[in-house]
């Protein structure tokens, strides 16, 4: 059995699931056939529905990919032969030539600036940008490397130029590099490859061939900063501002002509969002949405959509587009539509046209899944091997994650990511931490004490000429080495090479040096490195100190030398005053308690409960009610798959049961949670008030969600028996005994009822059109003559089977389609008998009909009593009364404090399947810490200095991860003792951003490294002792 | 500290200027602008901290006190912090330095100033500095 996984395509799905790997002790290789990773994600320019930057949030991922010791990042590398069996793969990959020697190129970009101006379109900007023949796909690129496009490099074409090869100074160009075959072996496979966006293979109808009819991911590089207009919003045509902008959506999905029968799932939110970014670009922009259904399913998304008309004007019209043609006069567009509430067929005048286009498989899905033995489904995406575990292939051993297994959004992607993850270390369990190296420093670390006379190395580096040609390096040099503890300075070509680090441990060692700084490039890339040469060498990393002259200095001042390199200057002899006054830092290690505690024992708390005890961890199940199940106890048949709910249910029960590493407590209460993150005392209460105590590392919130009962609201209460809410129609359905239905002649199903309003339940519950679907197909099953009746709004079946799922049932009811603003009226008009009247925004017009069984899709709500267990956990609910995660994006599962996870319906409504990868995502979170057995603290923290400190407590308010605490001190003072209160941090949840000691009143807080003495030396040396040279 | 209000003609007039840039989103800014060789003035010296959150009043007091003509400082948008919610308490405590010290002190509250640019938004990082070398330009040396 290999100890490696191969993970294939490295957008976020592909790095997130690579970085939980790697911290559950596996080795990585992360194959990606572009030159870097980032995927679609790094294409994105914001991401709803809180606006995030896409690649600030992105960026320092892919960075911690790039450095990671045990991801072998292998880019411009494609997956061609695979052999062999779960736990011994055999896999052939193909490097391509990137004519750039990648153990050379320092990124510098210095051919690319030399490259005679053949411009190519450069895909990353969706072809709207262009990039030279030498390249580097973006500025972020990882790996930071260039490679020669051979179909339009003149030396690889015609065999004349060179002058990339003549440019660059660190050799790295390699015009008679060759493809290149490499073995691997590996125990298990994850596929990550996305998706596309559609845009010629659209029918003409959509107008995409005219010029300003864009797709919208054409369109977030357009709005983007770093895009190809810089951020302006222009049309392609013309590059002028267009005035009005229509945003088409369902261009081409949810369409059998297209070929794309699904829902693409996500472009009803990413309009929401770039229409509002739009607007915030260009104030006088209109932006108009030519909209199907709303389906905007997750954590506050609906809302955004109702944000972006209220707040920002965006106006939506309910239509469906006939065709878009293009006025040759002006590139404009004219849209042909029908006004669904009006019925009228209509023009429209747009500047520019935005087509939410399908998002289909990546291209070259097929051929992957030929080559690896794995099936396709219907829609070309890649089949999973169970409806309730989407992570597994058709094929063992091997396993989907994100796009390429369905639509879906960056966070329920990232939870998939960390549920493969999780699983492929229950298969490779055995062999765990067998391929992962853990750097041994074989030169002790020398003690540096703090009075120790300062002596410090210095490195410039001349980056190519990347600094050398703006900042005077020699000078710099020279100025450097007259400063007060300098003992060594020198300059070099690149300070990032290989055989720079061995000249920068032979100085430390040579000169006895006990700081060293490096002026180069950005620390954001390089710091981690230099770090450990330090380290290398046995110089605590943390008395390292770098020094960016050539980002924020050479290239920015590429016309001023003189102030370039005074500002150099200045730059090093700031960092020179604060290292003065680093010091070295430990880092600390933690004992993580080798369990974890699931709260809630539903679907999800199960799921999560084997999965942690399946990598062999002790799990602890709590339930509150008498047995496990949850709300899957009242669920009569599951859709899309049909089956019945108890016999899945009995099987998940009696699998959990029977899992030694199990411990199931029904029946219980939490009393007290105390700790951290792998040490946790729990203490438990059982119905006989017997207190239980428990010692876990972990903690696992699943505690579900509940139908809201709408006392009231069309009809609902007591007396009448026959409006009821879908849960008790399930149950009703259920029952043996359906002699309830033989008087039934006529159902009404009311969708939305008390959901997606203007005030109260504000939000869409997600799962309430597809289980009334399911009902009415199970009722028109059980009674063919019954009548059914559906009132909807929108309707939700975002998921790639439910579209078809509907398609297949919408005649076994008449679907009205109703408005918030004209809810529909119930009358009672005698026992058991009801009047309905509603204004169906289809017909325009007012529809009156008598039933006798009323169902209300009412949402969901969260459980009782959660606000106690939040206050207990110390973790955050949002404000509809779920748990708040950490990031709504890229930290779904996890809250701000370490060591506690979420799934399920605690943290939002959803599916059984969607619960069930999010549990199984949440247990690879927790068990991240339980493999490892420990968690280095960084050396970056906050410390509190109990003599200053007044106990005020500002400190705790403000830190966002619970690191801070007020905790009593006795103080004796002769005779009297008193108590007083006093912070104290726990460097095990401290992230060291500062903010407390910002906050402190007094000065008490040091943050280790950003401290008042090191920020103020460098204020006071950069202007009190100011050089005029 | 209190200024004299008065705008000279300043030719020849170099300022110099702190700049705290946060570590995640900012300085990343700062770097983009560099990768994109967008150019600005030479005047700034960027101190980079972990979070915008961590920049105390008494960083800009101390610089101003001992010779910057302006102090900038700069994190990711709200709502985008790399610690959840550091630069809501940069925000309120500049709010508060801003009305109270600045303004009874006398300085010209243009000296100092706080804007949020993103790791994307290379172009906006070297705007943002020009336009504050300049108004600092245009204000002339602070005379303490
Ligand atoms: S990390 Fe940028 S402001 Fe907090």
């Amino acid at each position: 059995m290999e100890g490696a996984v191969l993970v294939i395509g490295g957008g976020i799905a592909g790095i997130q699931t690579s970085l939980d790997l790697t911290e559950l002790g596996f080795k990585v290789y992360l194959v990606e056939r572009t030159p870097s990773i980032g995927g679609r994600m790094a294409q994105l320019d914001k991401t709803f529905p809180t606006n995030d930057c896409s690649l600030c949030i992105l960026a320092p991922k892919m960075v911690e990919v790039f450095r990671n010791p045990n991801i072998e990042l292998m880019t411009y590398h494609e997956v061609k032969k695979i052999t062999g069996k779960p736990g011994d793969f055999t896999v052939t990959v193909l490097k391509k030539p990137r004519y750039v020697d990648e153990t050379k190129c320092k990124g510098c970009g210095d051919c690319a600036a030399k490259c005679p101006k053949i411009e190519a379109p450069n895909p990353f900007d969706m072809n709207l940008g262009k990039r030279k023949s030498i390249y580097i796909p973006f500025p972020q690129a990882v790996p930071p490397i260039y490679l020669i496009d051979p179909n339009m490099c003149l030396m690889l074409t015609k065999g004349v130029c060179g002058v990339c090869k003549k440019v660059c100074k660190a050799d790295a160009i390699d015009y008679e590099q060759k493809p290149q075959d490499i073995e691997i072996k590996v125990g298990a496979v994850v596929v990550c490859t996305g998706f596309d966006m559609y845009g010629e293979e659209l029918s003409s109808r959509w107008g995409y061939q005219y010029q300003n009819v864009v797709n919208a991911l054409e369109y977030e590089r357009i709005l983007c900063a770093s895009g190809p207009f810089e951020g302006h919003v222009l049309r392609p045509s013309d590059h002028e501002e267009p005035e009005i902008i229509a945003f088409v959506q369902c261009a081409g999905s949810r369409d059998l002509h297209e070929n794309v029968p699904y829902c693409s799932s996500v472009c009803c939110m990413y309009t929401a969002k770039e229409s509002i970014i739009t607007k915030e670009h260009s104030e006088n922009s209109k932006c108009f949405v030519f909209r199907h259904d709303i389906r905007a399913y997750g954590k506050n998304f609906y809302e955004f959509t109702q944000r972006a008309q209220e707040e920002y004007g965006v106006v939506y019209f309910q239509t469906k587009i006939s065709t878009i043609e293009e006025d040759p006069d002006t590139n404009d567009l004219i849209i042909h539509y029908e006004d669904l509430k009006t019925g009228e067929f209509k023009d429209f005048r747009a500047n520019l046209v935005v087509l939410a286009t399908p998002l289909v498989p990546s291209n070259g899905s097929k051929e992957l899944g030929e080559i690896l033995g794995i099936e396709l489904d219907n829609y070309n995406f890649y089949k999973e091997k169970s409806y309730f575990n989407k992570l597994t292939s058709s094929r063992e051993g091997i396993y989907l994650c994100g796009f390429c297994q369905g639509p879906m959004d960056i966070p329920e992607t990232v939870a998939d990511a960390s549920g493969v993850a999780s699983q492929v270390a229950t298969l490779l369990s055995p062999v765990k931490y067998t391929q992962v190296k853990e750097k041994i420093y074989e030169i002790p670390e020398k003690e540096v004490k703090y009075d120790d006379e300062p002596r410090i190395g210095v490195l410039v580096c001349h980056c190519g000429i990347n600094i050398g040609k703006y900042v005077d390096v020699p000078r710099v040099v020279d100025y450097i080495k007259t400063l007060p503890n300098v003992v060594q300075c020198e300059a070099n070509l690149y300070s990032c090479s290989s055989d720079s680090q061995e000249r920068i441990k032979q100085v430390i060692l040579e000169k006895n040096l006990n700081r060293f700084i490096v002026a180069s490039c950005t620390p954001r890339t390089h710091e981690a490195l230099f770090q450990e040469t330090c380290q290398e060498a046995g110089l605590n990393k943390y008395l390292f100190e770098m020094v960016n002259i050539r980002d924020q200095c050479s290239w920015v001042h590429m016309t001023e030398k003189e102030a370039a390199t005074e500002k150099a200057i200045d730059l090093l002899r700031m960092a020179v005053a604060k290292a003065r006054l680093i010091k070295p830092q430990k880092e600390e290690k933690l004992k993580i308690e080798p369990s974890c505690f699931i709260i809630g024992g539903g679907i999800s708390g199960m799921t999560a409960a084997l999965n942690i005890a399946e990598q062999g961890f002790k799990a602890y199940l709590i339930e509150k009610e008498k047995k496990l199940g949850g709300n899957l106890n009242n669920l009569n048949i599951l859709y899309p798959i049909q089956e019945d709910a108890s016999i899945i249910l009995k099987e998940m029960v009696e699998k959990v049961e029977r899992n030694p590493n199990i411990e199931i407590i029904l029946e219980s209460k939490i009393k007290d949670i105390k700790g951290y993150i792998g040490n946790y005392d729990i203490s438990l209460q059982d119905t006989n008030n017997e207190i239980k105590e428990l010692k876990v590392g972990t903690i696992i919130v699943a505690t579900g969600a509940q139908e809201l009962k709408p006392q009231g609201l069309f009809q609902y209460d007591e007396k009448n028996k026959n409006v009821i809410t879908q849960l008790e129609l399930e149950q009703r359905l259920q029952n043996e005994d359906k002699s309830w239905l033989n008087e039934i002649k006529r159902v009404t199903f009311i969708l939305c009822a008390n959901a997606r309003q203007k005030e109260g339940i504000t939000y869409c519950s997600n799962v309430c059109c597809g289980a009334s679907i399911k009902n009415i197909d199970i009722l028109k099953e059980l009674k063919n003559d019954l009548e059914i009746v559906a009132l909807y709004r929108d309707l939700q079946m975002a998921k790639k089977e439910f579209e078809e799922y509907y398609r297949n049932r919408r005649k076994d009811a008449m679907f009205l389609r109703y408005d918030l603003d004209n809810l529909p009226q119930v009358n009672k008009a005698k026992e058991e008998q009801y009047k309905i009247s509603v204004f169906d925004t289809n017909l325009q017009d007012t529809i009156e009909f008598e039933t006798d069984l009323i169902v209300l899709a009412t949402p969901m709500i969260p459980a009782d009593n959660l606000k106690e267990l939040a206050m207990m956990l110390k973790v955050p609910l949002d404000r509809t009364g779920f748990f708040l995660e950490a990031h709504v994006k890229l930290r779904p599962l996890d809250f701000a404090t370490d060591g506690i996870f979420l799934c399920g319906c605690a943290q939002w409504p959803k599916n059984i399947q969607d619960s069930i990868s999010q549990a199984n995502g949440a247990a690879g979170r927790a068990s991240r810490f339980l493999s490892a057995g420990e968690i280095t603290t960084s050396g970056l923290v906050a410390e509190v200095n109990p003599d200053k400190c007044i106990g005020c407590g500002k400190c705790e308010d403000v830190c966002p991860y619970n690191a801070i605490e007020l905790i009593d001190e006795t103080k004796e003072f002769e005779d009297i003792s008193i108590v007083i209160k006093k912070s104290s941090i726990n460097s095990a949840l401290c992230k060291g951003c500062g903010t407390c000691a910002a906050t402190c009143p007094v000065g008490a807080i040091m943050v280790k490294h950003y401290d008042f003495d090191q920020i103020g030396a460098m204020i006071n040396t950069y202007l009190l002792e100011k050089v005029k040279n | 500290m209190t200024e004299a209000k008065k705008e000279g003609k300043n030719e020849g007039f170099e300022p110099n200027i702190v700049a705290f840039c946060c570590n995640w989103c900012s300085y990343a800014g700062a770097d983009l602008a560099g990768v994109s060789r967008f150019q600005y003035p030479p005047n700034i010296r960027v101190i980079r901290v972990m979070c915008s959150g961590r920049v105390d009043p008494s960083f800009i007091m101390k610089a101003l006190k001992n010779g910057a003509d302006g102090v900038i400082v700069t994190g990711c948008h709200i709502g985008d912090c790399h610690y959840i919610s550091g630069n809501e308490y940069t925000k309120e405590r500049f709010e508060r330095l801003h009305s109270i010290i600045i303004k009874q002190l006398g300085v010209n509250p243009k000296r100092v100033r706080l804007e949020w640019v993103s790791a994307s938004e290379g172009k906006r990082f070297a705007e943002v500095i020009t336009e504050f070398t300049n108004d600092i330009k245009k204000l002339g040396p602070f005379k303490r």
